[in-house]
């Protein structure tokens, strides 16, 4: 039985027809499970950035480049059977993913492990600076997008803060460091709850926020529950006191704009060279406004690699390493200035101060 | 041997040892439990809390058995007094009351964004001595625990398990004490689960309360259905198949050009369709449990 | 606390219908129908597909709940009946396996984004102090009605009195000429329709994903337990009690007793806090609050 199973398995390696003349990248994402939307649309970054390099003539002067993504069902066990699906068998250089922390942060580590390259385009744990080197962030950790938020609250005028964000890895590394921020700034967080996604109804959350009496409400939240929270926090008339949302675009893209009207929040600054056309693009191809503020990572991700790979003149790993260290200062991508620190991750990131009076408006 | 293949091994093995360790549950002692990702959960987070209060690997493996038992004793007391599905509903609720904690509780777990770095159990070995080496250790703890459970089932033990599986009032009337069964069967069972749980700990390197939502224990589910109910090379086979199936579903999509999303989907239906399949048309699995295996009578 | 009555009622009305319907179905066939809630998730799907059809939201959903009412009487007979012969615990997994199924088939034609009915926006009412909408209002109205609805049929016509003797001895009923089968597929039919008509009644006040019916699981189960498994109306009971443990938890303030303006236990704990309760009233009452029988096993 093992023999037959162990045969059955080696034929399945021998039958992936291999195309050696591509360049091969590989990405490992949430397709399905509850992050399957966010998933879904660093996807769609992805394969943007891969067909606009392929129609400028692909890279290593006219070598194809191909990007296999892989499901980690939001599940480490999957996730890192196609991590090592995508080193062992397809070969690939450079690993693009995930977006939970959980998830990131394993695959991380193997495949700084098997020296290979690892671009993070999702997560925003602060533990993933420790991954080592060949592991890069093109998405600034909380710490970053969190200062930016409690600078801007604070810019505001408001001095007390009630927090809100799902009970997930993102929810609370968002929650610990904006409440640090807004501390060291002179502000407070008067109360914070972490919410467990799934539920119909998240009305009682919200009103023990709003016994704190804060003179405004901070939320990062996303897919239904952010839609949920928009939508009872207007029933409940919550929406007379300032609501300011981190990743405005990802909070607000499935509510009715009745319910945001008037939200502040920051942003994803699309303004690099390719920032406007990318924006562009990605509404002539999907029909619809980002849906997550995360697709222009994936992109950036893709973009960046391709340059790495050109400017090494190979897909060796360790040479897109050096070459990605070197272009990573100043490097101009959809999301704005990439630039990183030492530790190989975005050290800043230009968001945008938006407020949202019948559409969108930067402040 | 690619370095894929181990991967897949490794995995493989460890989900047979959680096989077995449910099979023993539900194929011998008849409890459907339906936390068992808990008791794998009570190993993992063992050597997760070990690693981060820096008490080294010999605490982790401790505390994950330790854990493992208070919570067996726990579901053994729940299911002292109650039906075979309302005592399945408690474990899953008890399971999912232990991972909320385990997602809340940051000071000591790492809290939803997990503990990284964890290291691994061969990791200064050169490779791919480390990986076999790897393999070797869990083929061997697998090995083990088929001999433990042989042993176990075929003794008189085994045969009151049966007794009390098939004719509980019989059983009870013969002088065996229902509940001591039930929960000497728990925490045995919960320790295969913990050392399954310890050792994916120390090769995946991370630990986090994602990896026990209740779907895995469903997954742990369909091996030992399809597999063979009250049969442990069928709960080790039916491990081992979903495991390579599971892990060559992205290959069947690359050679087919499937989207992304279809590789969920045609998860959700190996182990959902393949289940009810089973459950249908074959109930007692692929190795069908022998009827009156025993060495001493 | 009229806010607070207005809270419990509006999550009570989201869990009751779904828990009435596994809850009445539990009475006849003796096992807990996982499957149920992805019935429920099914209908709403389908009331909003039709209603982009261009049906009108009435319409749409009339007709959605009975197609998974036929659904819910068609897979009884194909599914569950055979799954049935060979116990409950195996038919309970097979609904668990079911429902897997019927995950992948979301997925694959509903794809994972959220969705929501075409509706006006209203603001918020004021009803003496507390914040409702007109949509909640309207929802809670048809989830009485259904109850009522169901309540009668239970206890004011003839079919409801041959559910109730077929419930209690099935034997005995079908020996006093009443058609069980028959009885049992009217059960079976209404089962569906409730279901359906709790995952429209969630739809309709805001958004709703594939996960819906998945993420109720627990918290309906928990509130069917509690009011005693085949006790329909105690499953309302048991709403109402999961809902008010819940809102509980997430809306006292601790804060004076230590000193402090606020201080709440953790939101995450909400749900925990009603997974522990049913844990509690098993270990006191092993069958749920409105069940007097008593069987070990």
């Amino acid at each position: 039985m093992h023999k037959a199973l162990l045969a059955a398995a080696c034929l399945a390696v021998i039958a992936v027809p291999a195309r050696a003349q591509d360049v091969v990248l590989g990405a490992v994402l949430p397709l399905s499970g509850a992050s399957a939307t966010l998933g879904d649309d660093q996807r769609r970054g992805i394969e943007l950035a891969v067909e606009q390099i392929n129609e400028g003539g692909g890279v290593l002067g006219g070598r194809k480049l191909r990007v296999i993504v892989e499901d980690s069902g939001g599940r480490a066990p999957s996730a890192l059977d196609a991590a090592k699906k995508l080193v062992t068998v397809d070969k690939v250089p450079a690993v693009i993913g995930e977006y939970s922390s959980g998830i990131t942060i394993p695959i991380g580590q193997y495949l700084v492990q098997e020296g290979k390259v690892h671009v993070n385009i999702g997560s925003s744990s602060g533990r993933i600076r420790a991954l080592g080197d060949g592991a890069f962030s093109v998405i600034g950790l909380d710490n970053v997008s969190s200062g930016f938020a409690a600078d801007d609250v604070i810019a505001q005028g408001w001095k007390t803060a009630a927090f809100i964000a799902p009970n997930n890895a993102y929810g609370q590394g968002v929650a610990e460091q904006f409440q640090k921020a807004l501390k060291e700034r002179g502000g407070e967080v008067v109360s914070t709850v972490l919410y467990t996604e799934g539920q119909t109804t998240y009305r009682r959350e919200l009103q023990q926020l709003e016994r704190g009496r804060p003179d405004v409400y901070v939320y990062s939240a996303y897919g239904k529950e952010a839609a949920t929270i928009n939508r009872e926090a207007f029933e409940l008339g919550l929406n007379s006191t300032p609501w300011y949302a981190i990743y405005l675009s990802m909070c607000t893209t499935d509510a009715d704009p009745k319910f945001v009207q008037g939200q502040y929040g920051l942003d994803l600054n699309n303004i690099g060279p390719d920032g406007k056309s990318y924006e562009e693009a990605y509404r002539k191809k999907y029909g619809e406004n980002f849906r997550t503020s995360f697709n222009g990572y994936g992109y950036d991700s893709v973009k960046l690699l391709a340059a790495a790979i050109d400017k090494a003149g190979s897909a060796e790993p360790a040479a897109i390493t050096k070459a990605l260290k070197e272009i990573g200062n100043g490097y101009q991508g959809a999301t704005g200035d990439i630039t990183f620190d030492a530790d190989r991750q975005r050290s800043k990131q230009p968001y945008l101060r938006l407020k949202i009076e019948d559409g969108t408006k930067q402040r | 041997m690619s370095e894929f293949l181990i991967h897949v091994a490794i995995m493989a093995c460890l989900y047979g040892l959680l096989s077995l360790s449910l099979n023993l549950q539900i194929g011998f002692a008849g409890l459907v439990n339906f936390g068992q990702v808990i008791l794998f959960g009570c190993g993992t987070y063992g050597a997760s809390i070990a690693f981060s209060h820096q008490l080294g690997p010999v605490a982790g493996i401790l505390l994950g058995i330790t854990f493992a038992i208070l919570v067996a004793l726990a579901f053994a007391r729940l299911g002292r007094n109650l039906g075979a599905d309302y005592w399945g509903i408690a474990t899953l609720a008890m399971a999912e009351v232990l991972r909320i904690i385990v997602n809340n509780e940051d000071w000591l777990t790492g809290g939803a964004q997990g503990v990284g770095g964890i290291p691994l159990i061969f990791g200064d070995m050169p490779r791919p001595a480390g990986p076999l080496l790897t393999l070797a250790l869990c083929l061997a703890l697998l090995a083990c625990a088929w001999w433990l459970c042989n042993r176990l089932t075929t003794s008189r033990y085994g045969l009151a398990l049966k007794l009390m599986r098939e004719e509980p009032q019989l059983a009870a009337s013969l002088g065996y004490s229902l509940s001591a069964l039930k929960s000497q069967t728990l925490m045995v069972a919960a320790v295969l689960a913990a050392a399954a749980g310890f050792v994916f700990a120390h090769y995946v390197t991370f630990v986090g309360p994602d990896q026990l939502v209740a779907s895995e224990t469903f997954l742990i589910w369909a091996m030992v259905v399809i597999g063979g109910t009250g049969n442990h090379l069928g709960a080790i086979v039916g491990a081992i198949l979903m495991q390579f199936l599971f892990a060559y579903v992205p290959f069947v999509k690359d050679a087919l050009g499937l989207p992304s999303e279809y590789v969920a989907a045609m998860r959700l239906m190996l182990v959902g369709g393949g289940l009810l399949a089973f459950l249908m048309w074959r109930t007692q699995g692929l190795i069908p449990e022998r009827v009156g295996e025993t060495r001493h009578v | 606390m009229v806010q607070f009555l207005v809270d419990v009622l509006i999550r009570a009305v989201d869990l009751a219908l779904i828990a009435i319907g596994l809850s009445s179905v539990y009475s006849l066939i003796r096992f807990p129908n996982v499957a149920l809630v992805q019935y429920a998730t099914t209908g709403a799907l389908l009331a909003l597909a039709l209603q982009m059809a261009g049906l009108p939201l009435l319409a749409a959903g009339i007709v959605a709940c009975l197609m998974v009412g036929a659904l819910a009487v068609l897979l009884n007979l194909m599914v569950f009946e055979r799954l049935l012969r060979a116990g409950s615990a195996i038919a309970m997994i097979g609904s668990l396996a079911l429902s897997m199924v019927f995950s992948a088939i979301f997925l694959v034609t509903a794809g994972p984004r959220a969705q929501r009915f075409e509706l006006d926006i209203a603001p918020p009412l004021r009803f003496l102090g507390a914040r409702v909408t007109e949509h909640q209002l309207i929802a809670a109205a048809i989830s009485a009605v259904a109850i009522a609805g169901f309540a009668l049929i239970l206890f004011r016509t003839d079919l409801g009195r041959c559910m109730r003797a077929t419930a209690t001895n099935s034997v005995l009923a079908r020996a006093t000429g009443i058609d069980t089968r028959k009885v049992t597929g009217t059960v079976v039919f209404l089962s569906g329709v409730m279901a359906a008509l709790g995952g429209i009644g969630i739809a309709v006040k805001g958004e709703m994903s594939v996960h819906l019916g998945l993420d109720m699981l627990l918290p309906v189960f928990a509130a069917a337990i509690l009011g005693g498994l085949g006790n329909a109306l105690g499953a309302a009971v048991g709403a109402l009690v999961i809902a008010m443990a819940e809102t509980l938890v997430t809306n006292v303030n601790f804060g004076p007793i230590f000193g402090q303006s606020l201080l709440f236990i953790p939101a995450a704990y909400a749900t925990a806090a009603s997974f522990l309760l049913l844990v509690i009233v098993l270990l006191a009452r092993p069958y749920g609050l409105f069940v007097s029988e008593v069987k070990r096993v």
